[in-house]
């Protein structure tokens, strides 16, 4: 095929390997830090996609119209909003249940994820139809040659690739990022050195939340469009990476992601006559490497102890 | 002399750490065998390794006359060894009874056909099963006895304790390995738990024992002789009033002056 | 030695007059329309249902049916045909029933999964949908006796859910989450995407018949005309009082202990022998296939299925009724499923909100009472045995 059809899969590619990382890295956290599958997590990033959308609504309705501004404001609102939607979901559903079987908790984010599936649903102005989503970066691309680069496209990964290293960054570098990481290996010994558990479980939360708002305005930005049933399979495929990257490890969560995304677009190509087998494709890998290897290519924490 | 239990070059490592290092332990037939050590010298991670928890990277464990190096834990078990763990493993929702049916998984028929089938025949070996636990417990404590089919959740730690071991015993294993099972009781209670084990001893004469414990008075009582690990290795073996004396032994708890 | 079973000790009556009064409660339900008729039903049972909690009258309830299962079983049977004799002309409240029992099979068998093996199963709306759309394809374009079709859609389900659960039959339970969950999710796209069986729009199923005579088909008794529904309703009733029979024996015996063994601790279970994979297995090959066959059995009597009948949204519906019954408790789940069911199509004003309503009230259910509306007692292997 030509070299333009094929950097147009590559760049598809990166850019659902780059959205899948960011949701796959915000399971990773939670499970690292507090031993959890928050299931809700996929939906988190729809209510921070709407979010997004609503306050870009509201904005132009009073007559803003800079699209920097507008940008801007949206990712502010829709970060500030979801970070503090997963310290709610923290405080008041997850640590209640943790003496509980870990399958409680499980079921609980699912649960809640249907709530604010739900919601969106019926309470959004016509949720249940998809609504368009405004394009507000840069709409030129990159000439070179034989392809086009689009330059929204590479905004949009740089973006992502910035984010991750900062959040790389802030773990290995900051005296939060050690707590974060000390609460993950051992929560009774970070205690014991008079580290704020509950303090340090929210702020993973809010982190985990924040970096799903961001996904989904990515999503939106990229799609032009969001609905409210978008963040079921995103969560299903962020988790699956994160699972076969390995749980509690970022580099896990970053590999997952871009395997999928890989696996994606090999099934889009190798089977082009139905989209939908792509996913099969995809998912029928991924299960096998969960069989392969159950603990992730990158070691997954054991918590268990006999 | 040969040995029920015997582990030659036993390793086993975590990560960075040497749990197990080369590590040599006979255990022979029909005594009862103590196994000391200051935390963290691998004597449970023995435990888990002979039971099949863990693998070994690398020595050999053999039971029996059987290898069992790689064998999963139901073949171990089917193979005669049975357990109790340190933070004790009971299902706390289910009755006594089921809890020590568990123990008793080789000796039950688990046919679909027989279980949803053939009821009269399920409820004789109900009834035998029923009987042989009660007999088992009544050793321990008649009190549990009359209550077979309370959930084990509100039970005291001593009682749990008890039908943990029962559960170890009930299938008639040939080695008995104890876990710290006076972890969380009093004296008093680790006394009355021991004379209980040594009274089950009497009346099956073949079963072998080894038992990790921190209460030294108990392992001063009940075994025949201790083997001692530190760091993973064998430092001392003998009757206990022996290793009590043992100079390495007395660095490895206390440390060196 | 048999002498050992003595004579029960907890009266019938307790069992009987709770049964009594939920049948007269539910006919009364099921016969309103007026939804400020419904609304003040509901009040009532709310109220009548506390009013019973703090004057102790629920214990002697739970002791009665724990021990006198069998008698109130019959009992619970009749009750079922007194209702369905009342509405024998109604076709649209027949209906509705059909579907609770069918629901409530389909539960009972995720319940041997889910309840009794801790297999975590996120796609039972999906395994039921398969029993249906095998009533539907082999119905449509073969000749194969019904009662085997059934059959059919119960091996089906069962099969296809062995292959779901094998590559992750030795993780954790997320694992079982995660995969049901994409397989709910994919199977739904599948199914809008061929055409061959229907597309988004679905596809006819045929009525049942049998030796001849059609169940789709209204007849008479004497000068008194019957709805069609009550065909179904005698194979439905037989349908879920062997799976209730299967599930109470299942979960008194060996082998119901070995499912709570591998679900309470994986660990401990395979130092004493259990070999956890074969039991993880074979709950979820019996739980799929009473699944299956009830999803068989409501392709039919709905005569047709669609791809969106069948979605995850649907799957959690089921967990939910779980959750709400009381894990591991038959008779929870039969109450449970009739106040999912059966709520929504009375009350038309939360139709469109009952999945918000029902994932908030599990919510509700496990932060403040996580054992459900009937916890599940300790096991009996044989009701009014005493030692």
């Amino acid at each position: 095929m030509d070299v333009g059809l094929l950097t147009q899969y590559v760049m598809n590619g990166l850019m659902l390997g780059m959205m899948y990382t960011l949701v796959a890295v915000g399971f990773t956290l939670f499970f690292g830090v507090l031993d959890i599958i928050k299931f809700s997590h996929g939906d988190v990033l729809t209510v921070g996609a709407f979010t997004a959308l609503a306050t870009y609504i509201g904005l132009r309705s009073v007559g803003i119209s800079s699209t920097p501004l507008l940008l801007l404001a949206m990712l502010v609102v829709a970060i500030l909003a979801m970070a503090a939607l997963g310290m709610l979901i923290a405080r008041y559903l997850v640590m209640p249940l943790r003496s509980a079987p870990p399958l409680n908790t499980l079921l609980i984010t699912l649960m809640l994820g249907t709530v604010l599936r739900e919601m969106v649903r019926l309470f959004y102005p016509q949720g249940a139809n998809p609504k368009p989503f405004p394009a507000l970066l840069p709409t030129g691309s990159i000439n070179l040659g034989q392809f086009n680069l689009r330059l929204d496209n590479v905004i949009m990964l740089a973006a992502g690739v910035t984010i991750i290293i900062g959040l790389r960054l802030l773990l290995d570098r900051t005296k939060l990022g050690l707590a974060i990481r000390a609460v993950a290996q051992d929560e009774e010994t970070a205690r014991t050195m008079g580290i704020n558990f509950t303090a340090i479980v929210l702020i993973t939360f809010a982190i985990g939340s924040a970096l799903a708002a961001v996904a989904g305005v990515m999503n939106g930005l990229y799609y032009n469009e969001i609905n409210f049933g978008m963040g079921l399979l995103l969560g299903v495929i962020g988790f699956s990476a994160a699972i076969i990257g390995g749980l509690g490890s970022i580099y896990g969560a970053i590999l997952g992601g871009f395997l999928f995304a890989a696996l994606q677009t090999i099934g889009a190509v190798a089977l082009p006559f139905a989209s939908a087998y792509k996913d099969v494709f995809a998912f029928t890998v991924v299960i096998a490497l969960m069989a392969w290897r159950p603990t992730g290519l990158i070691q997954e924490k054991i918590s268990e102890r006999v | 002399m040969t040995c029920l239990l015997e582990a030659r070059g036993l390793t086993r490592r975590f990560g960075g750490v040497v749990a197990l290092d080369n590590l040599d332990l006979a255990v022979v037939p029909n005594e009862i065998m103590g196994l000391i050590g200051p935390n963290g010298s691998g004597k449970t991670t023995f435990f888990n390794v002979v039971t099949g928890i863990y693998g070994a990277h690398g020595g050999s464990v053999t039971f029996d006359g059987a290898d069992i190096t790689r064998a999963s834990s139901r073949a171990v078990y089917h193979a005669g060894v049975s357990r109790t763990f340190q933070r004790s493993r009971l299902s706390l929702p289910l009755s006594i009874f089921d809890n020590i049916m568990i123990g008793n998984h080789k000796r039950l028929n688990q046919g679909l056909w027989f279980n949803l089938v053939r009821r009269g025949e399920f409820e004789r070996e109900f009834e035998d099963n029923y009987a042989a636990a009660r007999t088992l417990i009544e050793v321990f404590e008649p009190r549990l006895a009359e209550r077979m089919f309370e959930p084990v959740a509100g039970l005291p730690m001593i009682d749990r304790r008890r039908i943990e071991i029962c559960r170890a015993l009930i299938s008639q294993p040939k080695l008995l390995l104890l876990d710290e099972p006076s972890a969380g009781m009093t004296h008093d209670e680790t006394k009355e738990l021991m004379d209980d084990i040594l009274q089950v001893r009497e009346l099956n004469r073949s079963l072998t024992i080894v038992i990790v414990e921190h209460e030294m008075g108990l392992i001063e009582r009940i075994t025949d002789r201790c083997v001692v690990l530190n760091f993973g290795r064998k430092i001392a073996e003998g009757p206990y009033r022996q290793v009590a004396v043992d100079r390495q032994v007395q660095e490895a708890y206390l440390g060196v002056e | 030695m048999s002498e050992v079973r003595q004579k029960p000790r907890a009266p019938l009556l307790p069992g009987v007059v709770a049964l009594a009064l939920s049948t007269v409660y539910l006919i009364a339900l099921l016969a309103v329309e007026k939804q400020p008729l419904v609304i003040g039903l509901l009040a009532l049972a709310v109220v009548a249902v506390l009013a019973a909690h703090y004057m102790d009258w629920l214990n002697p309830v739970a002791r009665s049916f724990a021990e006198r299962e069998g008698t109130l079983s019959v009992y619970a049977i009749l009750a079922a045909c007194v209702v369905a004799a009342f509405f024998h002309d109604n076709h649209f409240v027949l209906l509705l029933f059909v579907t609770v029992l069918l629901y409530t099979v389909a539960t009972l068998g995720l319940n041997i999964e889910f309840g009794y093996a801790g297999v975590l199963n996120f796609a039972g709306a999906s395994f039921f949908g398969i029993g249906a759309y095998t009533s539907a394809v082999l119905n449509t374009y073969t000749a194969v006796p019904h009662l085997l079709v059934l059959l059919i859609g119960g091996m089906l389900a069962a099969l296809i859910g062995s292959l779901l659960l094998l590559p992750v039959l030795r993780t954790r339970g997320h694992y079982a989450a995660l995969v049901t969950i994409a397989f709910a999710l994919l199977l739904k796209t599948f199914l809008e995407v061929n055409d061959v069986l229907g597309g988004p729009q679905g596809m006819q199923v045929k009525g049942m018949s049998i030796l001849g005579w059609s169940f789709n088909d209204n007849f008479e008794v004497g000068k008194i005309e019957m709805s069609f529904y009550l065909n179904y309703f005698v194979v439905s009733m037989l349908l879920l009082c062997g799976t209730f029979v299967l599930v109470r024996r299942l979960e008194r015996s060996w082998i119901g202990l070995n499912l709570d063994a591998v679900r309470l601790d994986e660990t401990a279970a395979s130092c004493f022998g259990l070999d956890i994979a074969r039991w993880k297995i074979t709950a979820f090959v019996l739980g799929n296939f009473v699944i299956g066959v009830a999803g068989a059995l409501f392709g039919m009597v709905g005569g047709f299925v669609a791809p969106n009948n069948y979605t995850f949204a649907d799957s959690l519906i089921m967990v939910s009724i779980l959750l709400l019954g009381g894990i591991g408790n038959p008779w929870g789940l039969v109450v449970a499923t009739f106040i999912v069911v059966v709520l929504p199509e009375k009350l038309q004003t939360i139709q469109e909100y009952r999945f918000l309503l029902y994932a908030l009230i599990v919510i509700m259910v496990l932060l403040f009472r996580p054992e459900g509306l009937l916890p599940r007692p300790v096991r009996r292997y044989f009701p009014g045995w005493r030692a």
